[in-house]
This record gives C-alpha cells, sequence and structure tokens, in this order.
C-alpha cells in the first residue's frame, strides 16, 4: 500500500541526508549486528536488556529506514520515530560501537530530520 | 537540571534591535525538559517577537533552529551552514550554551533569550524548586540531605530523625566557593589525555 507522505517536506529530509549522506552510509554498511554498542547503553542495561534499546535498534529504526526510503517517509512514520529518538536515548553520548560509528551523531541527525518537520518530543506530553 | 526563565519580551527584542536577520537557537536539553527553550518555546517566542517587530514597525525578521545540546560543540556542527546567513543569533538555552554559540562563531553577536536560574529539581509540570548552587563542595554528606542556605532547622530535624545529630557539631573547614571563578571538569579517567607534557 502506498503510504500518505502529505504534509511532510522531504526537500528538508534530503537536504540533511545528502549534507550527512557519506558518514550515513558509511555508519550503516558497518554495523555488524554484533550488539556489543548494548552493553555500554545504561537504559538498556536498566530495562532488563530490552533489545529495543540496544544502540543500534535505535539508528536501524530510524535514521536507518528514512535513509534507505531516501527520505521520503510520512508523518505517521516519523512520529512512530519519537519514542525511540527521544525516550529510549537521552543522547548521554556514552554508547560505544566497537567498528567506530559514532551512534550519538546518528540519533542526532535523525531526531534533526524529526525536528525539520516539527517532530519532537514535549515534555509536558505525558502529564 | 539547570532550570531556565525566559527573560521579558521587550527586553530580549531591545538586545536584537538593530539586526535584520536573527536565528533563534533552541536547545533540545536542560531547557527543553524544563519547558523553556525547545523546539516549541522557539516557536512561541519567535511568534512573539515577530508580533513585537510589526507592531513597532522593526524591519527585522526572526527564524528558528533546535539542536540537541548547546552545550555540546558536535551538536552545533548542524549550524555551522545556516550562521552565515543571520546578522545576529539569540540563544534559548543556559548562560553555558550561549557561550558555546559564542565561542563557535566569534564574528556573530550572541544573545541570551533566558535567565539561568539554578540547578533545580521538578515538582510538578512547569513547577521546578532551585536545589544547587554548584560550589564546588558538596557538603550534603554531613546536612541530611538539605542544602544549607536558611536551612539549618530542617538540617536539625532531619539529622535528629536520624539519630546523626553528631554530624551537625562536627568543625569544617571554611567554604571554598569555588563557584566565583568559572570551572573545568575533567573526569578522573580522562586526565591522561588532555594532561599536559613536562619539558
Amino acid at each position: 500500500m502506498k503510504k500518505n507522505t502529505k504534509g511532510v517536506d522531504h526537500r528538508k529530509i534530503k537536504n540533511i541526508l545528502d549534507k550527512n549522506k557519506a558518514k550515513i552510509e558509511l555508519s550503516m554498511k558497518a554495523c555488524a549486528h554484533c550488539s556489543m554498542c548494548a552493553e555500554s547503553c545504561f537504559l538498556f542495561q536498566a530495562r532488563n536488556k530490552d533489545p529495543r534499546y540496544m544502540p543500534s535498534y535505535k539508528f536501524l529504526k530510524t535514521l536507518g529506514v528514512i535513509y534507505k526510503k531516501k527520505g521520503k517517509v510520512d508523518r505517521v512514520t516519523l512520529e512512530e520515530m519519537k519514542p525511540i529518538l527521544w525516550k529510549r536515548c537521552v543522547l548521554c553520548t556514552r554508547c560505544y560501537c566497537p567498528m567506530g560509528i559514532d551512534i550519538p551523531y546518528l540519533i542526532r541527525t535523525a531526531r534533526s530530520i524529526c525536528r525539520s518537520q516539527d517532530v519532537y518530543y514535549r515534555y509536558d506530553e505525558d502529564a | 537540571m539547570v532550570k531556565v526563565k525566559r527573560k521579558p519580551l521587550e527586553e530580549i527584542a531591545e538586545s536584537v534591535k538593530g539586526y535584520t536577520k536573527i536565528l533563534n537557537v533552541g536547545c533540545g536539553g536542560c531547557v527543553s525538559v524544563c519547558l523553556a527553550g525547545g523546539q516549541r518555546e522557539v516557536k512561541t517566542t519567535n511568534a512573539e517577537l515577530t508580533l513585537l517587530f510589526e507592531e513597532k514597525g522593526i524591519n527585522s525578521r526572526v527564524d528558528g533552529y533546535t539542536v540537541e545540546r548547546q552545550c555540546n560543540a558536535a551538536c552545533l556542527e548542524e549550524l555551522d551552514d545556516l550562521v552565515v546567513r543571520y546578522d545576529c543569533l539569540l540563544s534559548m538555552a543556559c548562560g553555558a550554551g550561549v557561550q558555546m554559540l559564542a565561542e563557535r562563531y566569534p564574528s556573530k553577536p550572541v544573545f541570551p533569550a533566558q535567565n539561568t536560574v539554578a540547578i533545580g529539581v521538578d515538582r510538578e509540570i512547569g513547577v521546578y524548586e532551585e536545589k544547587c548552587r554548584a560550589c564546588g563542595r558538596c557538603v550534603l554528606a554531613y546536612t541530611g540531605g538539605i542544602w544549607i542556605p536558611c536551612a539549618w532547622n530542617d538540617i536539625y530535624i532531619r539529622l535528629k530523625q536520624q539519630n546523626r545529630l553528631d554530624d551537625i557539631k562536627k568543625i569544617h573547614l571554611a567554604m571554598e566557593w569555588q563557584n566565583s571563578t568559572p570551572r573545568t571538569i575533567v573526569q578522573p579517567q580522562y586526565e591522561h589525555l588532555y594532561a599536559k607534557e613536562e619539558k
């Protein structure tokens, strides 16, 4: 089924992807799915090693998806990424990748794409 | 976390007076959490400023952009291409973020849109209470976990409750008030990376 891409400024997303293309591409290719980054994430440890808190899961399910679709994602998809990007990651920048992937950078870039579409976490929305 | 409160609109407008293209930079860190300087507050402030400019016949335009942390240089990289298009920057971050912006873009005037108030705790949504002044020498170990200023009665009651009144009688060295000069923190496990070579 064709997704509804209405309400998303793909030009802005593409600009961000293009600007960061080399580093994103290399990072996506370099990820060996070894799951070693998981051990360095305090949220992964604190959430009973829930695999959804693995740093690799977080960037692959967000920026990875956006990159694979060349930025052609709809608002619903971006909204679905919001809890992964903001609630399952606090950008403490302590995650470690043996391949040298700069995971905080990938999360930041995904957040930046979401922000460009006015999708961001509001700290009073769960109240 | 750091708690801030936005400056009055008139004060912000006065600081950017004379600049035509203004970029208001939000921060996704502490100031977002205390609902004062995140992307939403950037939009609100910009809308209010635009209205004020129109009312006063000022020909200035204010745009917004929010980075994840203004106190982290890596997070500012994405601003590099953008900043050149503006005459000045307005920062919705805390004092540390404002200075980080000013350091990275020395040719651009950077103005604070916030008053940085405290390191504090969240009481309710939008309600924050000052708890720490970052004095650089924590005394909470012998004050029953209570911050000193105007709190000696609370300290006495808490320590008595915990059967720790001996703690209040101990003589401690005078406070050094290390917060009277700007400080840099290097965690011990990283000290070797930054140690100066002896000649």
